[in-house]
């Protein structure tokens, strides 16, 4: 290599050089271009992100509170409260949703308000309070005469307030809806500044159907409770009624007694009676033998053996000792009886509980047998077979008395001319049934079949009331108990009463 | 390919033959993007092939030598760039653990539409660690290079291989890394 081409080649290597670099530079500035575009691109979406962005949380937080209000309206709606509590509430949400200055509730009746007493307010900032000048205020705004009912939220321009009604207002926004008794309801919202826009107005008409819905079934409800109560008071005085109708038998049955249980205490009062006599007549005798013996001791001083045996044995003393005891004995237990047939009496009218206690089947046999003892004479004969058995039913005393009274008056009626009363049972597990069969006249199947019909009856006008079976029915209908008869004409007639047992109860 | 990636390798060409030698790869390459990378922009895979295949050619190395080689020195050129919690790891294992569950969430984050490699562990031993490497660009040789920079960052010595290659006629690649 020549020392003058060293120059050369050095100018072609630094202008090579130079060319790269070059070329370098130019990709580097293309590059920082490329990556500025990018970069306000990248800005530009960042910022259009960012708008959206806003615009969606702006949106979600509406919807929010929109869902917010749907939802509170709807369990307010739902809840236990009061009717008027809930349109209370609603019209609060209502009001804070709307970011309205009021809110109130009024009750009109052909155009006029009947807020009886009520002239409650919402106010944004202080809650309800007492304002009677806003609701006349509002209440001469609102079309209240208009007898139809609206269908959604209405919005109405307010033109002129006047300046002693408070704060000036500019819309008003109402509905309505249909009250008990022709009476309507309106919910208002009012307001100084925003007006409700019209997607607001949709969710208020939302929560309006919800609201309406809700009332209706308030009302429904009501109704439903006042018919149920009256229905329970009917059912009451039925109850009551069926009360009196089982006593005003029982009586007419007692009735139908009287005539047997007056010659059933006859009889004893006549032979306490006759024996009282006879008893005044060895009074009597005392009295004399008294007077004799003290006059033969204060005439002669003394009283010898021989006298006091001759004033003895003028009287006869011992009979008179004798059947003195045995008359006395013989009053009581006449005295006894009486009172017995008065117990059983007493026991049979009494109205009494009507509770259902375990009690014994020979207990209740037993007083009716002697209740109706009478109406059986010396031509019929009793078999009672339960009276030394421990039968237990769940039952009440008074009122299965009243049935087997029942059962025994007709069975001594059936058997005029005598026969015989058996009274019987067979028991299982599950029931303990009772059976009264008498030898009576027996019955056709038809007249079986009227049985318990009330007011039905075989007897002669003035003798039945035809209402003993049918509430003997009763009874024992109350008691679980089944009553079948099998009765056979000129052979007799067995009533089966068939008690659940007290295991089974 | 994201253009991180197109920007490390004209840093690399440039460090180990000088920017003459980029210059040159760029008038024969004849490319699309004339070379004009930013880190910004996502460029044609082809491209980089095109200068990967220029590079073997003009130099007389093979192509897994100069993925390998770009690999182990692009490590700690995009370690610095990486997420802060990617710079806790000390061991070679953890870290490729991390890079599906953390580095490569963190990069989507950034880039939703970047295409990533998917590492599918096979076993691990407290000293050898297998694992699937599934990529559609079948960088598997710079894979390799990557790990060795990682090591070479943990101070750890490895022996990487591959039981398995797709370009020696296997199925799948798979890459074993083993602590020595």
């Amino acid at each position: 290599m020549s020392s003058t081409d060293k120059p050369v080649l050095e100018v072609d290597e630094l202008e090579k050089r130079v060319a790269v670099l070059e070329r370098k530079i130019s990709r580097e500035k293309k590059a920082r271009n490329i990556a500025e575009n990018k970069l306000e691109q990248y800005s530009l979406e960042i910022y259009q992100t960012n708008e959206s962005l806003k615009k969606a949380l702006a949106s979600s937080t509406k919807k929010q509170k929109e869902l917010e209000y749907l939802g509170r309206a709807s369990s307010y709606v739902g809840s236990e409260m009061k009717l008027n509590e809930i349109i209370d509430n609603v019209v609060e949400l209502t009001g804070r949703f709307c970011e309205a200055d009021f809110g109130f509730y009024l009750v009109a009746k052909k155009g006029n308000i009947i807020q009886e007493g009520l002239n409650k307010v919402w106010c944004l900032n202080r809650g309800w309070q007492d304002n009677a000048v806003l609701i006349e205020v509002i209440g001469k705004l609102l079309p209240l005469e208009n007898t139809e009912l609206l269908n959604s939220w209405n919005v109405l321009d307010i033109d002129y307030f006047p300046s002693n009604a408070g704060q000036a207002l500019k819309q008003v926004c109402y509905t309505n809806f249909a009250l008990a008794g022709g009476k309507v309801g309106w919910l208002a919202i009012l307001n100084s500044h925003s007006v409700v826009e019209p997607d607001v107005l949709s969710v208020l008409n939302t929560a309006r159907e919800h609201l309406l819905s809700g009332i209706s079934r308030r009302l429904t409800d009501l109704r439903i409770l006042k018919r149920n109560l009256q229905l329970q008071e009917s059912l009451e005085k039925l109850e009551n009624a069926r009360k009196q109708l089982i006593q005003s038998e029982k009586m007419a049955s007692l009735g139908q007694l009287a005539a047997g249980v007056a010659h059933e205490i006859n009889n004893p009062v006549a032979f306490i009676r006759s024996n009282m006599e006879v008893l005044q007549d060895y009074l009597k005798d005392y009295k004399l033998l008294h007077e004799d013996l003290k006059k033969i001791t204060y005439s002669s001083k003394t009283l010898s053996t021989e006298v006091f045996k001759e004033a003895f044995e003028k009287i006869d003393i011992d009979y008179i000792d004798e059947d003195s005891v045995e008359l006395l004995q013989s009053n009581i237990e006449g005295l006894i009886r009486v009172k017995d047939i008065v117990d059983n009496l007493k026991s049979f009218s009494h109205s009494g509980s009507e509770e259902l206690t375990p009690i014994y089947i020979a207990e209740c046999v037993d007083a009716a047998l002697k209740v109706t003892g009478n109406a059986f004479k010396y031509e019929h004969q009793i078999d009672n077979q339960v009276s030394e058995l421990n039968l237990t039913v769940l039952g009440n005393l008074g009122q299965l008395q009243q049935v087997f009274v029942n059962l025994f008056v007709n069975a001594a009626y059936a058997m005029e001319a005598g026969g015989e009363l058996t009274i019987s049972h067979s028991s299982s597990e599950e029931k303990v049934v009772i059976h009264i069969t008498d030898t009576g006249q027996g019955m056709d199947k038809e007249t079986v079949s009227q049985l318990f019909t009330p007011f039905f009856t075989t007897k002669p006008v003035g003798v039945g009331t035809g209402l003993g079976l049918s509430v003997s029915y009763a009874i024992l209908e109350a008691h679980n108990a089944q009553v079948t008869v099998d009765s056979e004409v000129g052979v007799g007639t067995t009533f089966n009463l068939s008690f659940p047992t007290i295991t089974q109860q | 390919m994201k253009g991180i990636v197109f920007v490390k390798f004209n840093e690399f060409i440039e460090e180990v033959w000088g920017d003459e030698f980029w210059d040159e790869l760029l008038s024969e390459a004849n490319l699309a993007s004339e070379g004009v990378y930013t880190t910004v922009a996502t460029y044609d895979d082809e491209e980089l092939f095109t200068l990967v295949g220029l590079v073997v050619v003009k130099k007389g190395i093979s192509a897994k030598d100069a993925q390998f080689a770009f690999g182990k020195w692009v490590f700690k050129e995009l370690y610095n760039l990486a997420p802060p919690g990617a710079h806790d790891f000390k061991d070679v294992f953890e870290f490729l653990h991390a890079v599906q569950d953390f580095i490569h969430v963190e990069v989507k984050k950034l880039n939703p539409d970047a295409l990533l490699p998917e590492f599918e562990f096979l076993s691990e031993t407290s000293n050898v660690l297998t694992f699937k490497y599934l990529s559609p660009r079948k960088l598997c040789y710079f894979c390799e290079g990557i790990i060795h920079g990682l090591a070479e960052h943990t101070g750890q010595d490895i022996k990487v291989s591959q039981p398995e290659c797709e370009h020696e006629a296997g199925e799948q690649c798979v890459i074993e890394v083993e602590k020595v």
